[in-house]
């Protein structure tokens, strides 16, 4: 089982507050791992750390044999390697969905139009959007945007998806079609990191599940066994306050 | 007093030169103020988030020396009229020239005096619509970009400035009547633009009345021209 993203003692300020304190976190091929915990306790930091977005303050993190910070430089590299997908969907609004798609093959790894169009074509097949190929963003509903932006990340590639809940902006009946998309690329042993309050994805599809609180890993285990047995009254509070 | 139509149809043979002039001088400086003010706009925020996120070691000090020149630029031009800089580059520009080099002589005629003045002008206002509008593309856009893995230019190129653009055209048509209009100062430095034109006449027959309602009409159908080529482009382009 190789590493793929490793911790070691990172932190991370915001000028004065310190947001991620001293995580130390492993991350093997294959994982897919559901990170937990209440807003403002770090996930999406952690998360954005991984590709760069942003820079962590102190400590070592290796991301595909790439340190960060010390290889600032290389950080493309590392996002060649990690997809991600976000909250917001944040799909190119002058693109139409296959443009889309097509963007990272042909940007990023240098394909031709038509094999771009090609790659992208039978990834809007996969998340079942085939036939909205030719549509702009604002005509999709937002379970297809955030779909045809798991298809875009995962057109360049990547070793890696990162997905900082992604399905937080969506109504319950369109969370369903995104979480099947999601758990249909965990099933073809993609290493996920997915920031999500979807315990059933969690328990479905998630090798691992980490609760984060304050800057730090609170509890990190199975996720099945830590949703039927928390460990720490902050994460049977925590399961309580998004209903589970 | 009455309105005399043939003292307009007259007087519009040398109009009409005149509006050429005018037109010429302000879309040869508007279509080099838009390439400068778009270099300065990007120089002016090169290196921050808005274009790529954060720069490390040399280029974090080129990108710091771009905003310092953009801003230098920006606000010289901003800061002083019109009708001085036009003053500046055809009366003080070549002595200025001929104290730092040596060279005496060097002279612009007033057209290309004109020309360089609405350039330098419209790029320092333009310079601010672009970064306005680059600064407006939504920051997750830039992101999503940036977490792809393609080059800071591919982002800029391909994402940031699409979406820009469209942002741009409202203010930068602004900005294009504003200097189409200006032209009309550089009767100052004796360019047979279409308000010389329109003196000139009016010196020699005195009918003021005829005379500036045609040269006020003839501003009227370029800066007309202008608004209605860019709504065009407005409505072909892509909602989004």
């Amino acid at each position: 089982m190789k590493p793929i993203i490793e911790f070691r003692k990172v932190s991370k300020s915001f000028g004065e507050t310190e947001v991620l304190h001293d995580i130390s976190l492993t991350i093997v091929e294959n994982e897919v791992v559901v990170l937990v915990g209440p807003s403002g306790s770090g996930k999406s930091t952690l998360l954005r750390c991984i590709n760069g977005l942003e820079m962590v303050t102190s400590g070592d993190l290796v991301v595909n044999q790439i340190h960060l910070p010390r290889q600032k430089r290389s950080v493309r590299e590392i996002r060649k390697e990690v997809g991600m997908v976000f909250q917001l969907f944040y799909l190119f609004p002058h693109m139409t969905a296959l443009e889309n798609v097509a963007f990272g093959p042909k940007k990023v790894r240098g394909f031709s139009r038509r094999e771009a169009n090609h790659i992208a074509q039978d990834l809007l097949d996969k998340v079942g959007l085939g036939d909205r190929g030719h549509h702009l963003p604002s005509e999709l509903s937002g379970g297809q945007q955030q779909r045809v932006a798991i298809a875009r990340a995962l057109a360049v590639k990547p070793k890696v998806m990162l997905f900082d809940e992604p399905t937080s902006a969506l109504d319950p009946e369109l969370r369903e079609e995104v979480l099947n998309v999601m758990t249909l690329v965990a099933q073809e042993g993609m290493t996920m990191m997915v920031v999500s309050h979807e315990m059933s994805f969690a328990k479905k599809a998630g090798t691992r599940l980490l609760f984060m609180d304050d800057g730090r890993i609170d509890e990190d285990g199975d996720p099945a066994e830590l949703l039927l047995n928390p460990q720490t009254e902050r994460l049977q509070n925590f399961l309580r306050h998004v209903g589970y | 007093m009455t309105f005399e139509w043939s003292i307009i149809v007259e007087s519009l043979p040398s109009l009409i030169e005149g509006a050429k002039l005018s037109w010429y001088i302000a879309i040869t400086g508007i279509v080099g103020g838009l390439v400068l003010g778009t270099v300065a706009g990007l120089m002016r925020i090169a290196g921050t988030r808005a274009v790529g996120g954060r720069t490390y070691g040399f280029s974090l000090f080129l990108s710091r020396i771009s905003q310092l020149v953009a801003f230098g630029y920006i606000e010289l031009i901003r800061g002083t009229p019109i009708i001085v800089q036009a003053m500046f580059i055809y009366f003080a520009l070549p002595l200025l020239i001929e104290v730092i080099t040596g060279l005496r002589g060097v002279r612009f005629d007033a057209v290309t005096a004109a020309i360089i003045t609405i350039m330098i002008n419209a790029g320092a206002y333009m310079a601010e619509i672009v970064r306005g509008a680059v600064q407006s593309v939504n920051k997750g856009l830039v992101e999503a970009g940036m977490a792809m893995g393609i080059s800071r230019l591919q982002l800029i190129a391909s994402v940031i400035s699409p979406i820009a653009f469209r942002r741009a055209i409202p203010p930068l048509g602004n900005q294009f009547i504003i200097s189409l209009k200006d032209t009309s100062l550089f009767i100052v430095i004796g360019v047979g633009e279409l308000t010389r034109q329109g003196q000139e006449i009016m010196a020699s027959n005195f009918r003021a009345l005829e005379i500036w309602s045609a040269v006020a009409i003839c501003y009227l159908i370029m800066t007309s021209a202008l608004a209605l080529t860019l709504r065009f482009i407005e409505k072909r382009m892509r909602k989004i």
